[in-house]
Formats: structure tokens, sequence, C-alpha cells
């Protein structure tokens, strides 16, 4: 009993010791930077004084970009249009390239090395390397317009192109991430299911509805959470691409948070963007954990 | 029918390989144009072929980006931080999932809770605390924000569930040591997340670009995205043939880890996948 207590208690000694410096961290890189950032964005602060002479100015930053600011509300729409684009686009070519390698012995290995390869790569130096294959003289998407005789276009610098062209680059750097985490949803499938709903006379755009799509639910809103929790967020290509241009047509909140903070100094106006923004991060992914729920996710979880 | 299923799968076969080219055409691109002279960068119609392949760049690149500089800084930090993250996650994912003491529930919950707070909100916060410990423009400044995830702990808390109990008590009565324990018996059962979180880490911090980019202006401390950039500037006339370049330096080393490595890339997005 004595010793049974005493390796209680030195077992509850150990997990501390084994803790804390993980809650250390915890604590000073997160709880408290998250609270400090909600906090400050009631004040007039430039990081030049220390936080306790900043002015508090009540909801005034939140009034300002929510009411004034002509740039603030279109950053969000700008995020949203990121977003919608991004999340649709990958998620359903991701899908369908993951269940067209399913089924495809030959090059499975071959294809889906080729497909990753993008993930891997730096996304400053991919960024560049699109720039150029953008870019309206010399670019390689101009040239490859030639070929079937259309008007070269202003890819990055025409306010209507600018942001879908972003886009199509982002889709080409995460295809390959989110087809494999598809694959694997895939590969959970029993094949039982197909071989049995052949001897009933099934189709195979049938099987896919009724069977494929269903059963991998679950995976289907973990990439669609995960995609729209890094869409929301996206700063790196657009700073690298367009600096947000032409006439703020990709200027995304993230980046209109980084300007107001680290050009202009405002870094409690910039804290309430930030808020604002992490506020709509955290609707969306209740939402879609909850749909997650009711999709089931538990059978794979465990 | 099984004419048209040979015709469907032909046909699917070629819809994937002409994404696989569209995929692989911007690296390709990328490697021709960095052997290209100015004049064929500018060239209309479009050069496809340099006419001699201007090695030169490379080196001009490599001096002009101080390459050579940016790549053991990217190597180092990245390094550091994976084994950081991997020691303070297995350790206290290790005791989350194996120890019962007061407080484990709600420490579990604060480190899953961390997972859902984006890193932008915590950017200018982090920024101050690091600037009022005088770790701007440090090698300190750009790893010790980030050596505890919550991702990493909800991880090895999970791979540590699956260690028998029955293994731990046999070693406890032998007098193991905890520590000893932990090095010994737990660290290699869970290698299989160990390493899954070790090149997750260092594949986030070998493309980390916001953070290096506001915490570092000093050149010799940059990492390669950093140093990219410093040469990139839309605004003027760029030397694309020496951006491809320096593009290139940054992309080779690791796709050819990634080929080399692939079956492990592979296990560890899947794994995570599932996992949520």
């Amino acid at each position: 009993m004595r010793l049974n207590l005493n390796l209680r208690a030195s077992k509850t000694l150990h997990a501390y010791i084994f803790l804390t410096p993980v809650i250390i961290f915890l604590v000073v890189f997160t709880v408290v930077p998250l609270l400090f950032g909600i906090y400050i964005s009631f004040f007039r602060w430039n990081m030049l004084v220390p936080p306790s002479q900043a002015k508090f100015i009540g909801l005034e930053n939140f009034r300002y970009i929510l009411l004034q600011d002509e740039r603030f509300i279109p950053s969000l729409l700008s995020t949203f249009y990121f977003t919608i684009g991004d999340v649709i686009l990958t998620a359903v070519i991701a899908l369908l390239a993951a269940v067209a390698l399913n089924s495809n012995r030959r090059f499975r290995v071959f294809l889906r090395t080729i497909y990753f390869s993008p993930v891997i790569t730096p996304l400053v130096a991919v960024s560049i390397v699109w720039s150029y294959i953008y870019h309206p003289n010399y670019g390689l998407l101009n040239e490859l317009l030639s070929w079937v005789k259309l008007p070269p276009q202003q890819w990055l610098t025409s306010i209507t192109a600018a942001m879908p062209s972003v886009i199509a680059m982002s889709v080409w750097k995460r295809l390959g991430y989110y087809m494999l985490i598809f694959l694997a949803g895939l590969q959970a499938v029993p094949q039982e299911l197909f071989e049995a709903a052949t001897v009933d006379g099934a189709s195979k755009t049938t099987m896919f509805r009724r069977i494929t799509l269903p059963l991998i639910k679950p995976t289907m809103l973990f990439v669609l959470v995960v995609l729209t929790i890094e869409a929301l967020q996206v700063f790196t290509q657009i700073f690298i691409m367009t600096q947000g241009g032409p006439v703020d047509a990709t200027r995304v909140t993230v980046l209109y948070m980084y300007d107001t903070a680290f050009s202009y100094l405002r870094m409690g106006r910039a804290s309430a963007m930030a808020f604002i923004l992490f506020i709509i991060v955290l609707i969306v992914t209740f939402v879609q954990v909850r749909l997650m729920r009711e999709g089931g996710m538990n059978t794979y979880t465990n | 029918m099984r004419m048209r299923s040979f015709f469907e799968e032909r046909a699917v076969d070629l819809v994937l390989l002409v994404l696989g080219v569209v995929i692989v055409g911007p690296f390709i691109w990328m490697a021709l144009s960095s052997l290209k002279t100015a004049q064929e960068i500018a060239a209309q119609p479009l050069v496809w072929l340099p006419h001699i392949p201007q090695w030169a760049n490379f080196s001009y690149a490599i001096s002009k980006l101080n390459f050579g500089q940016l790549f053991v800084n990217s190597l180092l930090v990245s390094t550091v931080n994976a084994t950081a993250v991997v020691l303070t996650s297995a350790l206290s994912g290790y005791a989350l999932a194996k120890f019962v003491f007061p407080g484990r529930g709600l420490i579990f919950i604060l480190a899953l809770s961390t997972m859902m707070v984006p890193f932008f909100i915590k950017l200018i916060p982090v920024y101050y605390i690091v600037k009022t410990l005088g770790w701007v423009n440090s090698y300190l400044g750009l790893m010790v924000p980030h050596f505890v995830t919550g991702f990493g702990i909800f991880l090895m808390r999970q791979a540590a569930i699956s260690v028998p109990d029955s293994l731990l008590d046999a070693a406890r009565i032998d007098g193991c040591s905890e520590f000893r324990i932990f090095w010994q018996i737990v660290l290699p059962l869970v290698k299989p997340s160990l390493a899954t979180l070790a090149v997750f880490s260092f594949m986030y911090h070998w493309d980390d670009f916001l953070w290096p980019m506001i915490i570092i202006s000093k050149e010799s401390l940059m990492t390669i995205p950093i140093g990219l950039n410093r040469l990139w500037n839309p605004s003027s006339i760029i030397d694309y043939n020496l951006m491809m370049a320096g593009a290139t330096l940054a992309v080779i080393p690791v796709l050819i880890v990634f080929i080399m490595a692939q079956k492990y890339f592979v296990k560890g997005v899947m794994m995570s996948g599932i996992k949520g």
C-alpha cells in the first residue's frame, strides 16, 4: 500500500516534470499571445512604447475597420473569393485524381510522386516561378495561348484575372497533399462492397455515388476543414506574386493586417483585424466539425 | 463491354498523365530558364531550350543570394525546430497518455485548443514578446516560439496510448527510472509517429516565410525563402534566368530528399489525414 502510494506520487511528479516545459511554451507563445492580441485590439498602440502606455480607445478599432476603412471589408471579400475558389477546385480535383489513381495500378506510384512534388517545394520559390510563367511578355502561359490563337492575357496584372491566377497556382501547390489524404480514405473502403455491387450490375457512376462518396464523407469533411482554414490565412503566394494588387484585387486580410501592423505600425487596429478573421475561422471550423460529427468521423479517428 | 472499359481506362490514364504534365511543367520550365541567357529569356517568340546551357547562372545566383549561408540557416532552423518539437511532443504526449494526475484533462484540452489558434492572431504579440526578450534578428527568435505545437502533442499522445502498460510496469518493477522508461522503451515504440512529426515539422520550417521575414533583417540569418524574396522585386526589371537559378537551387534539394524518402512522406500525410 505504501509502495503503491509512493509509486503514484512519483508518477504524478514525473508527469509534471515531463509536462512543465510544454506548459511554459504553450502559455508564453500561445495563450498569452492570444489574450494579449485580443486585449490590445482595444488600444491605439504602435509597439514603440510599452503596451502599458498604449491608449485605450474601446471599440474604436473595430468601428473604424468595419465602418470607415475602405479596404478592410474588401479584404475579407477577397479572402472569401480566394477561399471558395481554392477549396472547391482543390477538393474536387484532388478527389477525382484520387479516385482515378486508386483504380489505376499502372501509374499509381509514379503519378503520386509527380502530383505530390509541388507540396514539398518552398512556396516562395514556386511563387516566383509562377510569376514568371504568368509574365505578360516572356511568360510560358501566353506562349501556350498563342498556339491556340488566343490573345495574350495580363494574368497577375489585371484586376479580373489576378485572383483566379493566384488560385490556380495555389491549387497546383496543394493538390497532391489532399489527393493523398483522399487516397488514404479510399483505401479504407472495403473492396467487397464494389464486388457485390458489380454482381448486382451497378454502373461505375452509381458505385461512385452510392458507395464511394458516402464512405469517404468523413475524409472529405476533414479535407474541407483543413483546406478552408489554410485558405482563410493565405499570405505568402500573394505577397510574392501580386503584393495585393492590382488595385487591391488580391489584398487578402492577412496581407492587409501585415501591412497595417508592420508598415503603418498600427498594432491595435491590426489586432482587431486579426481578431475578426479569427472569429470567422472559428465559426467555419465549428460548423464543419459539427457536420463532421454527423458524418460519423468516429469510424475513422479510431 | 470489355472493349468499352478498355477505352475508358485509357482515357482516364490520358487525363491523369496530362495532369501530371501540368504539375511538373513549371519545374521543367524553371530548370530550362535557369540555364538561359538574358537574351533568350526576353526573346520573342519564346526560346524553349537554352542554346548553350549557362551554368554560370548558378554560380552567379549562389554568390548573389549568398546561397551557402541561406542553406545552412534553413537546415539549422528546420533541424533544431523538428528536434525540439519531436522531443517536447513525445514527452508530453507520453505523460498525457500514460500518467493519471490532477489537471491532466485540463492540460490536454489546453494543448488541443492551441491547435485552433491560427498563427496570424499571435503574430503581433509573439513579435512583441520576442522583441522584449531581445531576440529580434537571432536564431533564438527564429526558432524558440515554435518549439511546442498542439498538433505534435496530440499526435504523440495518440501514439503513446498504444504502448502496452504491462511493459511500463515491468520496467518499473525492475527499478527502471521514469526517464529511462521514456527514453528506452516508449521512444522506440512510437518511432513511426515521431518520424512523421519530424518530417512535417522540418517541411514546415523549410517553407516558412511570414515569421522569419518579420523577425530577420540581417543577411547572415536569412533562410532560403527570405533570401529569395530579398532579390525579388516585381516592380523593377528582373533577371529571370537568375531568379530561376535561385528557385532551382531552393527546389532541387527537397525534391531529391522527397524522391528518396517518398514512401515515408506518403505514409506521414496519410496518417495525418486519418488521425485528423
